[in-house]
């Protein structure tokens, strides 16, 4: 499948679309006419996928997707005009731009726009040479039937594997109202396996995933094949002899890395510019504030490379870069995209996204991350009279407005007096995002990412997301157990 | 409305096409799915103007079989060239997946089960954007006048969509339909003290006319977020909860999946070999209905081009019947049951068209009354629900009833339970039954779910 080295971005999206500079300053130009319109952006976007499943021991699904289109936006104050096309010829454009122009209600004539040589993003997070979509098919297949054989050797009680590869090559250009051209060319592959395990009528699923804007020999080594059939099974085994969690009020113990999808839920969307600028998150007004304990410093780092959540620029241009939210404790700052930062007074965060062109940008995460303390993971588990340790955990969900936040352990344990116990069932945790991070009691030094496995949802749409997490001693958190 | 696509005239043509093109690059069968999609989506906030989405949108999802390996394309560039470039890749790509004897278009060419004419509503008069904004604004309207305790908005929104479906194979099926839906939603914020809350209320349906009454949606808005005001725990224990309507369709939703052909056959619920038995109390019955005119989920034919068709999924508490497709039913040695479902990038897989949940004959607020303590649950959030080990754990929003009366919001507690104890606990049926969805059931009383709270 075609797909534009980094530096021809503008000549590929010439080239298979027909957008010379002369065409995108009239259309650009029609865009700003009237002195109500703030901002103003085209995103061409040309996507390919590709995915493999296995099931049963057959790779029964192999598919591809092209996904292409341009998404044309007027921002005027509070008021967004969207449309979006999938036809590339200059009057479907105009057409687009018209839509979504009719939001800047005032009429007037074309500004000149003139349009500069596409810029390129400052550094590289994701200098990828060895993509997987080039890698020719039988390898791709190879990987998923490894996969299904090392987990059914792992142990007999594997009765079903289903794994799947999932990979991606976006390139983007987003010409934006001052006529500057930012581009970007962005990969990403995701591997997941899945086990059921089953003993009698007991039946039990284990998980593994991982990946990353990093190049296909990176992700595929024996090693990691190993790890990850092995990690799976292993979870599923645990699951076999889970019993019921208990269910009320306790203190608990998260692992690190993937538990992190906490401070996402908990703290992150609330963090983010729209729900802020309308003063409807539990977290509105709230800068310079306590909510959190002394021990807590929580970033959005969007430059950590090769990460699922790490973007060059965001999806309007916007460098990504590293925000402090809470700082030991105290609210720092929002999530902003170009808007919201406008109406706010304050600057865009690089934290602008979108699904894609047929979707309008809104402010997102990244990569969300608490910062190692000084505890030692060992030392925080022995701490814990009488409590769950929660390794690893499922989806999770929030209201923004209340604050309220849940998120769904899927292999934990019951500790008392600091020593595991037996595994319990997942359960739900729900919480108070503007108070669970004031009952953390310790932090550990472990600070670890997870293995680039998140996708977060908004509005309806999806974008791959990160967090990291060190060892964490809650106090008091409501787990959903049965008995 | 105009449907010409970049190099067709039509979505019958552009399938045709496919199914022939594949047929040359070597396919020995192949189905092809093309939809067309026209939406116009306006956000009210605070009375002005905040956001307009529109779009015209067309994919094509296509399958190709070299024998019995297969593989999938999906794209959104209709010319000529890039298809029969897509589908010779296509062709190539599953010539390297394995062979698996149970893959394959189905057996059979049938015709529709319904004329898709008839099906879905003549479509009236597309309104304008200015009667989305229209009814959008006095939706938002009514709701932040209904009480000074509303303070906030996070707008109302208004939305029409238009879509066409072509579906076709090299069996010689080659059939389309024509859908619109419309909806109308609002969602504000009361404050009161230090508490804020938010909460939302919708109307979604086949005809404009779902939207005529845009204050009743902004009131009951207003009204479902007042009276979450002051929300706070209760203790944890043992107690009957009620679901509304809304929060009782995502329990049915969890059980379709949980009879799936395509869960039966990866050992992937808990509900295998249950055919035939009880597994919902014998309160419930559950019909599938492909042809309720305009329904949400009607369709004259599933995502195989095979006839859908009405059934009884529980018959008073007993399964009758798993859902299958092609595919998982002749995995497990049975029939289709015409429950395909296909996108434009997915499928086949299994699923419904509606369903509805047999009324009962009380009130849901006779089955408040009938409650000397328990949950009302009106909204449910999270994602703890495996249909493999049937575990069920989710956060809930809801009422505290205490001596057949409402004595006070509930939040931050979880719900939890395995899913088996959850259908066989059903106690009661209301009778509020409303078709709004393409799942609908009325309010459901179960008995004794674990609450954690305090």
């Amino acid at each position: 499948m075609t797909t534009p080295p980094r530096h021809d971005i503008a000549l590929f999206f010439e080239h298979q679309f027909g957008t010379s500079p002369r065409l995108l300053e009239g259309v650009l130009g029609s865009a700003v006419l009237s002195p109500a319109v703030d901002d103003a952006d085209l995103y061409f976007e040309y996507t390919v996928r590709e995915h493999y499943s296995i099931e049963d021991g057959i790779v029964k699904k192999a598919g591809q997707d092209v996904s292409q289109g341009v998404g044309a936006r007027i921002v005027a104050g509070e008021r967004t005009g969207f449309a979006f096309t999938e036809e590339f010829d200059p009057k479907a454009l105009t057409r687009a731009v018209e839509s979504a122009r009719r939001i800047a209600d005032k009429s007037g004539n074309s500004a000149p726009v003139s349009v500069s040589r596409p810029g390129r993003p400052a550094s590289d997070l994701y200098p990828v040479t060895d993509l997987t979509l080039d890698r020719p098919v039988p390898e791709k297949i190879a990987v998923l039937e490894t996969l299904d054989r090392l987990a059914r050797a792992e142990n007999s009680k594997v009765v079903q594997v289903m794994a799947s590869l999932a990979s991606e090559i976006k390139t983007i250009q987003i010409v934006r109202k001052d006529g500057t051209i930012v581009a970007d060319r962005i990969p990403l592959t995701r591997i997941n396996i899945s086990v059921i395990a089953q003993e009698g009528d007991n039946r039990q699923t284990g998980t593994y995933g991982w990946g990353g804007r990093t190049d296909f020999g990176g992700l595929v080594t024996s090693e990691k094949l190993s790890h990850a059939a092995r990690e799976a099974v292993r979870q599923a085994l645990v699951n076999l002899s889970a019993r019921p969690c208990p269910s009320g009020t306790m203190n608990v113990v998260l692992g690190p890395g993937w538990p992190g999808i906490l401070l996402h839920e908990a703290i992150g969307h609330g963090l983010e510019g729209d729900f802020n600028r309308k003063g409807t998150s539990a977290f509105s007004g709230r800068l310079g504030e306590r909510v959190a304990s002394p021990l807590c410093t929580i970033i959005d780092d969007g430059t950590i490379p090769g990460r699922r959540g790490s973007l060059n620029v965001d999806d309007e241009g916007t460098p990504t870069q590293r925000t402090v939210l809470i700082e030991n404790g105290i609210l720092r700052g929002y999530l902003q995209d170009r808007q919201n930062a406008r109406l706010m007074g304050a600057k865009s965060t690089g934290n602008g996204r979108r699904e894609s062109y047929a979707h309008p940008v809104m402010p997102r995460m990244t990569n969300t991350v608490m910062l190692a303390g000084e505890s030692d993971p060992g030392e925080i588990l022995s701490s814990l009279e009488r409590g769950i340790y929660a390794v690893n955990f499922g989806g999770g969900q929030v209201d923004i407005t209340s604050g309220k936040f849940v998120f769904s352990m899927s292999e934990a344990y019951y500790v008392e007096n600091g020593r595991i116990l037996y595994p319990v069932k997942g359960a739900t945790l729900i919480g108070n995002g503007p108070e669970v991070l004031t009952k953390v009691r310790m932090v550990g030094n472990d600070m670890a990412l997870d293995t680039g496995v998140g996708t977060c949802g908004k509005d309806g749409q999806s974008v791959p997301v990160g967090v990291g997490l060190p060892t964490l001693r809650v106090d008091g958190i409501t787990v959903g157990g049965t008995h | 409305m105009k449907t010409a696509i970049r190099d067709f005239d039509s979505g019958r043509e552009a399938v045709s096409h496919i199914l022939e093109a594949a047929r040359r690059a070597g396919a020995t069968s192949a189905d092809a799915l093309y939809v067309w999609t026209d939406e116009e989506n306006v956000t009210v906030r605070k009375g002005t103007l905040e956001k307009i989405q529109a779009s015209q949108s067309q994919g094509l999802g296509i399958r190709v079989f070299v024998d019995h390996a297969q593989s999938s394309i999906s794209t959104r560039d209709l010319s000529r060239s890039h298809i029969d470039e897509l589908v010779a890749r296509a062709v190539a790509m599953a010539r390297h997946t394995a062979a698996d004897p149970y893959a394959g278009l189905p057996d059979e060419l049938l015709a529709p089960a319904a004329d898709p004419e008839t099906l879905f509503p003549p479509e009236t008069e597309i309104p304008t954007r200015e009667a989305l904004f229209e009814r959008a604004r006095l939706a938002e309207d009514a709701a932040l006048r209904h009480d000074p305790r509303v303070t906030n908005s996070e707008g109302a929104d208004c939305a029409r969509s238009q879509a066409r479906i072509v579906f076709g194979n090299s069996l010689g099926f080659l059939e389309g339909y024509r859908k619109s839906s419309y909806s109308l939603s609002c969602s504000v914020i009361a404050t009161e003290g230090d508490s804020m809350e938010r909460d939302y209320w919708y109307v979604v349906g086949p005809l404009w006319d779902v939207t005529k009454d845009p204050e009743a949606v902004g009131r009951k808005a207003a009204l479902r977020t007042i009276s979450r005001l002051h929300a706070r725990r209760i203790p944890t224990g043992s107690f009957p909860v009620l679901f509304d309507p809304e929060t009782a369709r995502s329990l049915i939703g969890h059980f379709t999946g949980a009879i799936s052909g395509s869960s039966l056959y990866r050992n992937a619920t808990y509900l295998k070999d249950r055919e035939g038995t009880p597994v919902m109390s014998e309160k419930v019955t559950l019909r599938e209905d492909p042809f309720i005119p305009g329904g949400l989920g009607s369709r004259p034919f599933d995502g195989e081009g095979l006839p859908t068709r009405k059934k009884t999924i529980v018959d008073r508490g007993r399964l009758t019947t798993y859902l299958f497709d092609t595919y998982s039913a002749r995995k497990l040695g049975r029939h289709s049951t015409g429950n395909a479902v296909r996108s434009l990038s997915d499928g086949p897989g299994v699923g419904v068209s509606n369903l509805i949940v047999t009324p009962g004959t009380k009130s849901l607020e006779d089955l408040v009354e009938g409650l000397s303590e328990g949950l009302l649950v009106t909204e449910l959030i999270g994602f703890g629900v495996n249909t493999v080990t049937g575990d069920y754990s989710r956060g809930a929003f809801g009422y505290w009833i205490k001596n057949g009366t409402i004595t006070h919001p509930v939040s931050e507690v979880t719900i939890a339970g395995t899913l088996d104890e959850l259908y066989r606990g059903i106690v009661e049926v209301g009778s509020d039954l409303e078709i709004r969805s393409s799942i609908n059931t009325p309010s459901l009383l179960v008995e004794g779910l674990r609450i954690a709270g305090e």
